[in-house]
């Protein structure tokens, strides 16, 4: 449990010290789950580099899009008044992120680098083909979400590299986004499968999964079928995403039974979009 | 008498150690330290069953600040156990479960004993290891125990190789039964390993004093129990142990044994330096005392109109690596296949079993809700096959007034009857399905008080204050907040006047100890024997100065009262110092098992209940019709508690009770694979939250016992024995799907109701 | 390991402390400290016994380095209220038999207290009770004590917001 702390005030000196440590420096963010894989002895830094107070805890918005800081905490999601309509599916999945406790703590940077296929918010900014930005030692860089994303733990950013924000378009008024989760319990739970859906009728859908695969995943015949057939069709997208997905037996539950999840939620979570496009034209 | 004739008992009062919990100032054994403590950690087993060929503690014994390891070589070999003495403080040359005990370690901080911990060289040689009970008991399977039979065992018990225990009950004639019988239904039913989820890891302080006499500040639920075990352990006589209880977050049976306080004693013994020992959750998930599993089989004749005529039933019950109580457990087991049901022809048989997994215990009515599974879902089963309304086929079998229990015991103050038609009603069961999705269940039971003896110290201060000296420990319960309500009632003083101290084995009287549902019940018993005595001492004392009987002496309204004289008890308490050496009184209270039929039992240490309780859960919940989710909409208890001596607190054990059986229900499972736990965290391991639980509506029934303080019977364990049962009954209701295997998880609803669309 | 100086607010007073960077706040506050009113079980976030507030919100103080916390200012439950000057929300606990072991509780009030104080003046519904208080088990209570002693605390904060307790 030796690592040293490190508090630096840029996010230049930040890049400098991991670029001086390698691979045994880690970035520390809320640390709700970094700090628990420490005490689990799973990882072992050297080097904790705090991007506290480095200026990326901010939620802007312009005409043309969101940015998200990546230091934002999940409870600063949840409270944004920006989140209300068309972007709802960002305060549903931020807000079922373990407790308050955590939410309080816990960041969107936090939950995208950690590359867990499990992360709630993870599916709903793949929805909304969000973008990442990084900063590293040769500048900065951005890059999809759906490409920043490789596996289970793993992401293209390399150890010197700060994600920073995370961005994307505003939605047209005429849309809607909405995220499920199923878990065993109603609240402080892992999902066991959850899935995210962005629905521009007549234009674009977009289905983000979680929990089913080695990492979130998009289902681009699903969505591709939507888009061609609205509502008709989400039946349908619902158990075609649920034959591409590849999930696993694991204690949470049977890969049988997340295939079965993502084929309800799926379907349940376009509909709920189609429900809320209808119910904002109303 | 009649509850509204009462003072202080049967009202709504305030706990008595509520000021010290809410601000934080009251001490619990986790947080309890001594000066120069030192912080000790186990090594536990990474192998399920093994021959340890080598053990090298040189590395870790190098590190700076490791004060003292121990292995099994360093102490006497000394088994212990509830039932068997089977169980060594540090496995000896065989590990019998993953997560067993192999070394401990003192060090100046809790990182450098980790440390210290991952530094110690363990080879092992893998023995053939047996996890699943069915396979334990067929002829040849490796032992768990290769030496079973040389050990020390209670002389009840009947044990063969991996079972720890075997036990009996029967009446009538089970074949002539079934052959008369209508139709005879059989299942099987599993129940799961699960954690009893206190809040406060065990924790253990132990310190040495220039004496040679060792004092152990932890959170056992039985102080006295705890005191002669580490005196056996240690191989001490028993009145050099000191066990101190400050305080305990919560227990349900799983601090009733040792847990770190032996391994806290031995380190301080060899360290000369106080030792704090603590667990992590980790730890409580493969080394405590969860509920055990069981497998279930149920056969079950019954008349064309739904009476009982014939029951056999087989209970397994997988002990573990060490039995503990599992003997004792299995055999209680018996009383709960019998349900609170008439049923002229039986033959009950229960097996504790060895396997190579964690040992378990005593969790809050023990073989309560495994039992009640699997009687209360196949009543139900057979009110359905023969077209019967499920309350009805109940209020047809249950027990009356005066019947025989299954032991030939004679059952008095049946309430099952009244408890069920309450909770029906509440519940509103006449409409039962009241939707797509929807469904109502039911589920009723019966359970004991348990036995054992209380003893209290009662004084009379000066200022009138009362201080209650008992060796019994409040768990939370607040129990001894309704223990000090009876005895403010017999003293005619206020709860406010009472004061309660910790457990100290040296100071306090002995008790049996906070299990079995008894504490409010014994301890309230020994309060009303104290001030009896106490009034007789009064009355001698102030007869004189008033020319008086001493019998016409009253307490009441803080005085001493005999026709127009009165002096304040402050005043009669001063007096007796200054004559006599102050007020103080010692009583006590025992519960004797009643008259039962010595030839329908076999190996059994519980076969007659006493100051039985009945109840009757009733629920109404939503099952989603794809992923199987299920949501309580609501939840009735109807239960009888003889007399609440505090109604707030007794609701307080039936929500939390309930809580307790909804996570058996629905969602908690300590899950093996083989020997290894797949979920040793509180992440996996998953307790409702504030979410999970409905409102519990509470219906209090007040059929007084005759043995209980004011009619009390036993109140604590009981919520949460039906919970399982009621909730399987309705969603199978709601959704068709019966599940006979706890937790019924949303998936194995929502896949059993896919497979059933497939057959 | 070296230890660093850092400065922290903690119930109102300032502590310069001499902290390993390792250190969580939990175990600054129960081990260096003896500030044991802030209870220790899972230590990771997940049953809620260790919360505290930093800078007013509730958090985990298990999985917070004390070097998050690192010139802010924190209040355990020691800081809340003495048994002659209850907070509210302490004297609705007790009130309405909310404690059984009390092991969770100055966690619960202090997640309750949280809660609350975001939305002064407002009553909550019990469905936004329990959503709020859901990162913290209770093993004795069932919750429901729990949640009717925040809603009559949350009423008695509205009607004497003056009360010095009741500041945030």
């Amino acid at each position: 449990m030796g690592f040293a702390f490190h508090r630096p005030e840029s996010l230049d000196a930040a890049i400098g010290i991991a670029c001086e440590h390698g691979e045994t420096a880690r970035f520390l963010a809320g640390g709700t789950d970094l700090i628990v894989q420490i005490n689990r002895r799973r990882i072992a830094p050297g080097h904790l580099i705090s991007l506290a107070g480095l200026g990326l805890e901010s939620i802007d918005e312009t005409d043309r899009e969101v940015v998200l800081g990546a230091m934002a905490t999940h409870d600063a999601v949840v409270t944004h008044p920006g989140f209300g309509k068309q972007l709802v599916a960002l305060a549903e999945a931020s807000a079922v992120i373990g407790g308050r406790q955590v939410r309080n703590i816990a960041t969107v940077g936090g939950n995208i680098v950690n590359a867990s296929p499990a992360a709630d918010l993870v599916p709903v900014l793949m929805a909304l083909d969000a973008t990442v930005e990084l900063r590293g030692r040769d500048g900065t860089c951005s890059m999809p979400l759906d490409r920043f994303l490789v596996e289970r733990g793993r992401t293209e950013r390399r150890p010197d590299e700060i994600l920073t924000a995370v961005r994307f378009d505003k939605p047209p008024v005429r849309s809607a986004t909405a995220f499920l989760k199923a878990g065993r319990r109603k609240a402080m739970e892992i999902s066991v499968v959850c899935v995210a859906a962005h629905l521009v009728p007549g234009r674009k859908a977009r289905i983000a999964i979680g929990a089913a695969a080695a990492r979130t995943l998009r289902v681009p015949q699903a969505e591709a079928l939507v888009e061609a057939n609205g509502r008709a069709a989400f039946a349908e997208a619902g158990r075609l995403a649920a034959r591409q997905v590849t999930p696993i037996d694991d204690v949470r539950a049977s890969a049988r039974y997340r295939r079965l999840l993502v084929a309800t939620l799926v379907e349940r979570a376009l509909a709920a979009c189609a429900d809320r496009v209808e119910a904002g034209a109303a | 008498m009649s509850a509204r004739h009462y003072r202080v008992a049967g009202k709504r009062l305030k706990r008595i150690d509520g000021l010290g919990k809410v601000t934080g100032k009251h001490v619990y054994a986790s947080d309890f330290a001594l000066p120069g403590m030192l912080f000790g950690k186990i090594l536990r087993s990474s192998e399920a069953h093994a021959r340890i060929v080598r053990l090298d503690v040189s590395r870790a014994l190098a590190l700076p600040g490791v004060r003292t390891i121990l292995t099994a070589k360093d102490i006497p070999q000394i088994r212990f156990g509830t039932a068997i003495k089977d169980r060594p403080i540090f496995a000896d040359d065989i590990v019998r479960f993953r997560g067993e005990a192999i070394a401990a370690v003192a060090a100046t901080s809790l990182e450098i004993a980790e440390a210290a911990v991952r530094a110690i060289e363990v080879e092992y040689e893998s023995l053939p290891a047996v996890f699943d009970m069915e396979e334990a008991l067929k002829p040849g399977a490796p032992l768990v125990h290769a030496g079973w039979s040389d050990y020390q065992a209670l002389p009840v018990l009947d044990r063969d190789g991996n079972v720890s225990g075997r036990s009996s009950m029967g009446g009538g004639d089970v074949e002539a039964g079934f052959a008369r019988s209508y139709r005879v239904y059989e299942h099987r039913f599993t129940t799961q390993h699960v954690h009893p989820g206190y809040t406060e890891p065990r924790a253990a302080v132990a310190s040495w004093d220039g004496n040679g006499d060792v004092s152990v500040w932890c959170n056992t639920q039985l102080p006295f129990d705890m005191k002669n075990l580490l005196a056996e352990v240690l191989d001490l006589p028993a009145s050099r142990v000191r066990v101190v209880v400050p305080g305990i977050g919560g227990g349900f049976g799983g601090k009733l044994r040792v847990g770190v306080e032996h391994f806290a004693a031995w380190l301080a013994r060899k360290s000369r330096r106080p030792v704090k020992v603590m667990t992590t959750s980790e730890e409580e998930l493969i080394d405590a005392y969860p509920r055990q599993p069981t497998t279930i089989l149920l056969k079950t004749g019954v008349s064309e109109d739904g009476l009982l005529i014939a029951r056999e039933a087989r209970v397994l019950l997988d002990c573990g690596a060490y039995a503990n109580s599992g003997p004792a457990t299995a055999a209680i087991a018996l009383q709960m296949v019998a349900g609170p049901y008439r049923t002229p022809h039986f033959a009950y048989e229960s097996v504790a079993v060895y396997t190579n997994k964690g040992a378990t215990g005593s969790f809050r009515a023990p073989a309560g809700p495994m039992g009640n599974f699997a009687v209360e879902s196949q009543i139900d089963l057979i009110a359905d096959d023969l077209g019967i309304d499920p309350l009805e086929i109940r209020l047809r079998n249950v027990y009356r007034e005066g019947d025989e229990g299954p032991a030939g015991d004679t059952l008095t103050s049946v309430s099952i009857e009244e408890s069920l038609r309450r909770a029906a009603d509440a519940i509103g069961w006449k409409d039962r399905k009241p939707g797509p999705g929807r469904g109502k269940g039911i589920a009723c039971s019966w359970w004991l008080t348990t036995g054992g003896s209380s003893g209290v110290y009662v004084k009379i201060n000066p200022d009138g204050t009362v201080t209650v000296v008992s060796g019994a420990v409040e768990l939370g319960s607040g129990a001894m907040t309704g223990a000090a309500q009876i005895l403010a009632e017999e003293l005619g003083v206020d709860l406010a006047d009472i004061n309660a101290t910790d457990v100290d084995t040296h100071l306090s009287p002995y008790d049996y100890g906070a299990q079995g549902s008894r504490t409010a019940f014994s301890v309230g018993n020994a309060c009303i024997a104290a001030a009896r005595d106490l009034r007789r001492q009064i009355g001698e004392l102030v007869a004189p100065l008033w020319s008086v009987e001493p019998d016409s002496v009253r307490l009441e309204d803080k005085g001493v009262v005999s026709g127009n004289n009165r002096l304040s008890l402050a005043e009669v308490a001063g007096l007796s110092q200054r004559t006599g050496g102050g007020l103080i009184s010692h009583g006590t209270a025992i519960q004797a098992m009643p008259v039962f039929d010595p030839t329908r039992v076999r190996n059994h240490p519980l076969p007659a209940w006493t100051s039985q309780s009945f109840h009757t859960h009733a629920v109404d919940l939503s099952v989603d019709p794809v992923t199987g989710e299920v949501t309580i909409l609501r939840y009735v208890v109807a239960q009888d508690v003889g007399f609440a001596i505090n109604p707030t607190y007794i609701e307080g054990q039936i929500e939390g009770g309930v809580a307790q059986g909804i996570g058996q229900a629905l969602s908690e499972e300590i899950v093996y694979d083989g020997g290894r736990v797949l979920n040793a965290n509180l992440t996996d391991y998953k307790m409702p939250t504030m979410m999970d639980m409905p409102r519990v509506e509470c219906i209090l029934i007040e059929k007084p016992s005759v043995n209980g303080p004011y009619g009390a019977k036993g109140v604590g364990e009981p919520p949460c024995i039906q919970p399982p049962a009621a909730i399987a009954n309705a969603i199978a209701s709601a959704t068709g799907v019966r599940v006979t295997s706890l937790p019924i998880t949303a998936e194995k609803i929502a896949l059993g109701r896919l497979d059933e669309a497939a057959d | 390991m070296t230890r660093r100086a850092l400065d922290l607010t903690i119930n109102g007073e300032p502590y310069e402390l001499a902290v390993e960077p390792h250190w969580t706040l939990l175990h600054v506050l129960r081990r260096e400290l003896g500030m044991t009113g802030t209870k220790e079980n899972c230590l990771e976030a997940e049953c809620g016994v260790c919360t505290v507030l930093l800078d007013g919100k509730a958090v985990n103080a298990c999985i917070l380095l004390v070097e998050q916390a690192r010139g802010r200012s924190i209040v355990t439950i020691e800081g809340l209220g003495d048994p002659e000057h209850l907070h509210p929300l302490q004297q609705a606990f007790i009130e309405h038999g909310a404690v059984q072991c009390g092991y969770c509780i100055p966690g619960m009030i202090l997640s309750a207290k949280s809660f609350l104080d975001e939305r002064p003046g407002r009553v909550p519904s019990e469905a936004e009770v329990r959503e709020a208080l859901s990162g913290t088990l209770c093993r004795c209570t069932g919750y429901q004590k729990i949640v009717d002693a925040v809603i009559a605390a949350a009423r008695q904060m509205n009607a004497w917001p003056e009360r010095p307790g009741n500041a945030p």
